[in-house]
């Protein structure tokens, strides 16, 4: 089974006394081998959080804990951690394999076996030829995976990564994507990862910790963040998604995960199937995915469907987008763009959905649905 | 990857007319030194131009001449100690004025600047006022105190600017690799920052070797410096020999310009 390899314990960062914490009481267990993201939009805390769990800011107040071990007070040289910069960080005086060799001098290896693990940690990211070529003439992508051989050659505890793909052009980020997850699987090392991509977040992690304001708003696997969203905020950051707000009316019995069915009310519109936590009662926001919404432009295809008119086409190639106005709600749909029946603006049209596929976030909203 | 040009002057006509107020420039900056290297070989007893003769006597007089002998060994022990002392003093303090955030840290930057905007007679008048009781005057201390406090300004900015240009991450990464405090100095922050450093050094170096006003005042009976026993010999004799001096001198600080330009990138660092 595995174990947890890094604990934080309501970790806190307040950055001067009155100002509203960047991390606030934040507590979080990764376990061995995992890759987790922290995921969030710019200033919500996950750089600060990577920041102290690496050493290089005090917390405010909280512990963290490596192999049960509290690490809080240990200074940032002795944790053995490594890390990857969003600029990469190499050391410009240095050729590449100097670069790469710099934690096993500082932890006294010997010259024979740094030159054996230098070379086996660049001829992990592919790039053993370069061993002698000064840092400035790598490419963006070259430096990255130098980074990542360099924070990797010492087996650190931890493997800290900085939102270290923003750099890279959208194609290259993609390869690198895939790269560093395959290497993270092979070293088994337990990963945080800082990034503001959702996209990435979901591709590459094990688990991802939503972050917004200094706190969590979910902790969980890609496709319970994803398909379950707690929060507003969270079905709101990852990827596209309907709010309504809905009452709920009845239970109508369980479905899978321990989950419910719900027939829920939406003013206006009638009453609908949904899904959600057992328990639920009163006003909640339900959320639909744009790509679970089914389109016709003839008649309802089931139950949950609402009619209305189109008031904007988008098509992007791979997927067709349109809005269909019902009442004062605006419904956002995909379609794939192989559809035989093409909408065009001013069509009525159908959407319906699959109870399954219409959430019922379990916290009730906080002020208006955007 | 051919940028294009930011700025693309239009004026056809105003080239030439540029191009004669460059040269123009250039002859006006370069004329001292033309006038002093043609001065130099003027068989004339004394200073003059226009030449009227062709001679090498001057240079060979200089080894002979004690006055100049005198300050250049007193000019060789100071500036080496000079160059030494605001190095270790001036990095550390641009270190700090960049990587810490404190109260008084733009007064702070100003007042380390601010010995280039007083004038070195009002700096000269007070040190000397402060080293009488102190009996620093006509000594190698008191030179040396009055030489790093006037050069402290280069050494400052050219390693800030060093530090601005530098990516602080580096700094993390090593620390976070296992290297303490000192090894990411000597190992990281160092080499990093070494072109400031050096084009500081190289600075303070020419400006204490050629610094007249202070040493003049401080201490001119006691231990004279070479610009101050230049001074000196022009008032009692106004013959070439000075302008040979100058010559050599100009060379001397145009080989260490060259050899550092081309070793460190001088250029680079002052840009």
């Amino acid at each position: 089974m595995n174990s947890t390899k890094l604990s934080i314990v309501d970790l806190t960062k307040r950055y001067a006394p009155g100002l509203e914490p960047a991390v606030d009481r934040l507590n979080m267990s990764v376990e061995e081998g995992h890759l987790v993201a922290l995921l969030g939009p710019s200033g919500c805390g996950k750089t600060t959080t990577l920041r102290m769990v690496a050493g290089l800011m005090d917390p405010t107040s909280g512990s963290i804990v490596v192999d049960g071990k509290d690490i809080t007070h240990t200074p940032v040289n002795k944790r053995g951690m490594g890390m990857v910069f969003q600029s990469y960080a190499l050391f410009p005086h240095m050729d590449v394999a100097q670069n790469v060799a710099f934690g096993l001098q500082m932890r006294k290896v010997p010259a024979k076996e740094q030159a054996k693990r230098v070379a086996a940690a660049l001829d992990m990211v592919q790039l053993g030829h370069l061993a002698k070529r000064k840092v400035r003439e790598l490419s963006g992508g070259q430096q990255q995976r130098i980074a990542l051989a360099r924070a990797l050659v010492v087996e650190p505890t931890l493997l800290l990564l900085d939102e270290p793909l923003s750099n890279l052009d959208a194609k290259l980020r993609e390869t690198m994507r895939t790269e560093i997850r395959s290497i993270q699987q092979r070293t088994g090392a337990t990963t945080l990862f800082v990034t503001h991509d959702q996209d990435e977040a979901l591709d590459m992690a094990d688990r991802i910790a939503v972050m917004n304001g200094g706190l969590i708003e979910q902790f969980g696997p890609p496709t319970e963040v994803y398909e379950r969203p707690n929060t507003h905020f969270v079905a709101n950051f990852i990827g596209q998604a309907n709010f309504l707000t809905a009452n709920v009316v009845s239970e109508n019995g369980p479905a899978t995960d321990g989950e419910r069915y719900y027939k829920v009310d939406i003013e206006g519109l009638g009453t609908f199937g949904a899904v959600g936590h057992p328990g639920l009662t009163g006003t909640h926001e339900l959320v639909i995915r744009p790509q679970r919404l089914q389109a016709s432009l003839h008649a309802p295809l089931g139950a949950n469907s609402i009619t209305g008119t189109i008031e904007r086409v988008s098509y992007t190639g791979d997927t067709l987008g349109f809005s269909v106005r019902a009442g004062e709600r605006l419904l956002h749909a995909q379609l794939m763009t192989s559809s035989a029946d093409m909408p065009r603006q001013g069509d009525t049209a159908h959407l319906s959905w699959e109870a399954a596929d219409a959430y019922i976030i379990p916290k009730t909203p906080q002020g208006p649905a955007s | 990857m051919a940028e294009a040009p930011l700025f693309k002057p239009k004026l056809k006509v105003g080239k030439p007319l540029f191009g004669i107020l460059v040269f123009l420039m250039y002859v006006f900056l370069s004329a001292p030194l033309l006038i002093v290297f043609i001065v130099s070989f003027d068989s004339n007893q004394f200073l003059s131009f226009p030449p009227q003769g062709f001679t090498f006597k001057w240079y060979e007089l200089l080894p002979k001449e004690t006055t100049f002998m005198n300050g250049l060994r007193i000019s060789l022990i100071v500036a080496p100690i000079v160059t030494l002392i605001v190095l270790l003093i001036g990095v550390p303090a641009a270190l700090a004025l960049d990587r810490f955030e404190f109260k008084a840290k733009g007064a702070l930057q100003s007042f380390f600047l601010s010995p280039l905007l007083i004038p070195s007679i009002v700096l000269a008048l007070g040190l000397v006022l402060l080293f009488s009781p102190l009996r620093l005057t006509n000594t190698y201390a008191g030179i040396v105190i009055g030489h790093v406090a006037i050069t402290f300004p280069f050494v400052v900015r050219t390693t800030l600017m060093s530090l601005a240009t530098s990516d602080t991450s580096c700094e993390a990464a090593a620390r976070i690799l296992g290297a303490n405090s000192w090894t990411v100095f000597r190992r990281i922050t160092l080499p990093i920052i070494q072109p400031g450093v050096i084009a500081g050094g190289v600075i303070a170096f020419i400006v204490s070797f050629d610094e007249a006003v202070i040493s003049l005042f401080v201490a001119e009976s006691g231990l004279p410096t070479l610009p101050v026993n230049v001074l000196r010999y022009v008032e009692n004799q106004a013959d070439a020999a000075v302008a040979a001096l100058s010559v050599i001198l100009i060379l001397f600080s145009l080989v260490v310009v060259v050899i550092v330009e081309r070793v460190m990138g001088l250029r680079k660092a002052l840009r």
